[in-house]
């Protein structure tokens, strides 16, 4: 018997996971479509009108998906582990015949995988769903639809749907993709290394270190090129360099989560009640 | 089946719960391990089930370091803490996502077992009371068929048929390949269910023995007068119930709480009798 590794046994532990994770996951994904619709309904309503107003604004889009999807994975991740700072609930999930490996891979499937693809999906299909009404509301007056995409380009279409997804076809930063882990992964290791109120220590502690980081950077940064670049030039570089800034930036988050999820499987590892 | 040898533990590394304690349980046997409040009972089982790291010294059971917590020993072990949580669910999903991780699981033991606790399957676990968890969590302990059983104050929250009912279940639980040790402070609950006595004094195993060995070395009586030979006795309504060496080879019933007052208070005593 493999007692590190055994999908057999790690399938097992995530429906048992499921039993106790999967209503806190529910629950919190009810209440992230609740205010994502809610949004969209406000900002629709007068659509829904007898006389269509055509004064709908809906830049709130961008801003939601950020902010609401940073406190969505966030939340879920900061308390996938939450219950090991009591001992009652403790002693039964470290005594589950599975590997530390494998309750750590759990982790990582509820929180960085899971949370990030289902935040992503629901906010896609209310996304949708409004958008679609929107277009059926609207279309009456013309049989066809002409736009500029996101990158300027004139397309005319015909079926509202296609719409919909070509002006959402943006790639942009994908250099970026990698922050929803790190956000995981940092709350993820606040739920097991605090043992009560993880969520507000997590981001306390991440407040006061990413302060520390930013000072120490700046200054160090002003220290070495003094009298030679204007400091501004870094933060608002749009030149040649910017993808390969870009991917150093994803590569030390990549690290950075990497690190924080080996911090976590230690934790996980020297865990006593 | 479970070897410690100068295990050192504690919570502070100033203060020691065990200093090089050392000692060896075989299958077979249902070990009630006694101490006062603090003596490191609960503490000592936590080792057993590796939830708690040893300062130094080691510890196998069946082989294994449980401190790694690897499957294959997680898989034998069944763990009763005195205090537990169980998620909002019924019975059934407890023990469909729960039970496939022991390969031995017995599901018709189980269901016998619910009856005989009287257990009402179709209700919520989070709407029981304390000791109808309790008794689930017991017969689902022994329904995964492990062969080392670990209970830690598993009476407390049980009512009086209940205990009567835990005694005889655990008594039947008993087999060559399993090891069964129960942690109480409530002593008279093992009457008649444990084979051997542990007792935990001042971080250090007091007395580890049989209750043949106990019973042949002393003798547990009542006495209207008190002698010289008394090691301890406590006054009673006819007089005192007195511990003595038997000299004589009297049969005598192991009177646990006797036995545990008698340590703590005359703990040379008795380790002169028993060396």
């Amino acid at each position: 018997m493999n007692n590190t590794f055994n999908i057999q046994r790690f399938s097992m532990l995530l429906k048992r996971q499921w039993l106790e994770f999967g209503k806190i996951y529910l629950i919190t994904l009810g209440v992230a479509f609740g205010v994502i619709a809610t949004f969209y309904m406000v900002a629709i309503w007068p659509s829904f009108q007898e006389m269509p107003s055509y004064d709908i604004r809906l830049n709130f889009r961008e801003p939601l998906f950020l902010i609401f999807g940073f406190l969505f994975i966030s939340v879920i991740a900061s308390s996938y582990f939450a219950h090991f700072g009591q001992k009652a609930k403790t002693v039964i999930d470290l005594l589950i015949p599975a590997s530390t490996f494998e309750k750590f891979l759990a982790a990582i499937f509820f929180t960085a995988i899971l949370a990030v693809v289902s935040y992503v999906v629901i906010f896609y299909l209310t996304d949708l769903g409004f958008i679609t009404k929107l277009r059926t509301t609207y279309s009456s007056l013309a049989t066809s639809t002409s736009f500029n995409d996101s990158r300027g380009k004139f397309t005319m279409v015909r079926d509202n749907y296609d719409y919909f997804f070509s002006a959402n076809k943006m790639n942009l930063y994908p250099q970026l993709y990698a922050i929803p882990l790190f956000v995981t992964a940092v709350f993820l290791l606040g739920s097991i290394y605090f043992n009560k109120f993880h969520y507000i220590k997590t981001a306390i502690s991440v407040m006061i270190f990413s302060g520390i980081w930013t000072y120490i950077v700046m200054n160090s940064i002003d220290f070495l090129t003094r009298g030679r670049h204007n400091k501004q030039d870094f933060m608002f570089s749009n030149g040649p360099d910017k993808d390969l800034a870009l991917w150093l930036v994803a590569l030390f988050i990549s690290v950075l989560t990497v690190i924080f999820w080996v911090i976590t499987y230690v934790r996980l590892k020297e865990k006593e009640v | 089946m479970i070897k410690i040898n100068d295990l050192n533990f504690g919570y502070t590394k100033k203060d020691l719960l065990f200093k090089n304690l050392s000692m060896q349980l075989k299958a077979g046997h249902i070990y009630g391990l006694l101490g006062k409040n603090g003596a490191g009972k609960s503490s000592l089982l936590k080792n057993l089930a590796g939830l708690v790291y040893a300062h130094s010294g080691s510890i196998e059971v069946m082989g294994f370091d449980p401190a790694k917590r690897q499957p294959s020993l997680l898989k034998q072990i069944c763990f009763i803490p005195e205090e537990f949580h169980l998620p909002s669910v019924k019975i059934d999903a407890y023990v469909k996502a729960n039970a496939p991780f022991y390969p031995d699981f017995d599901h018709q033991y189980l269901n016998d077992l619910l009856s005989e606790f009287d257990i009402p399957v179709a209700q919520k676990l989070v709407n029981m009371s304390y000791g109808q968890k309790k008794k689930l969590i017991i017969a689902f302990g022994l329904a995964t068929q492990a062969k080392l059983i670990i209970m830690d104050e598993p009476t407390n929250g049980l009512d009086i048929p209940s205990k009567a009912q835990f005694r005889k279940i655990m008594a039947a639980a008993l087999t060559e390949d399993r090891c069964i040790i129960i942690s109480t402070h409530q002593v008279r609950d093992l009457d008649n269910l444990i084979d051997t006595v542990i007792m935990l004094d001042e971080n250090a195993v007091a007395l580890k023995a049989s209750i043949e060995e106990i019973t042949s070395k002393l003798c547990f009586k009542r006495m209207t007068e008190l002698d010289e030979t008394v090691i301890y006795a406590e006054p009673s309504l006819s007089g005192y119930n007195a511990v003595t060496p038997n000299y004589h080879h009297e049969d005598s019933k192991l009177d646990m709480e006797l036995l545990f007052n008698a340590m703590l208070t005359e703990k040379n005593k008795l380790k002169t009798v028993f060396n």
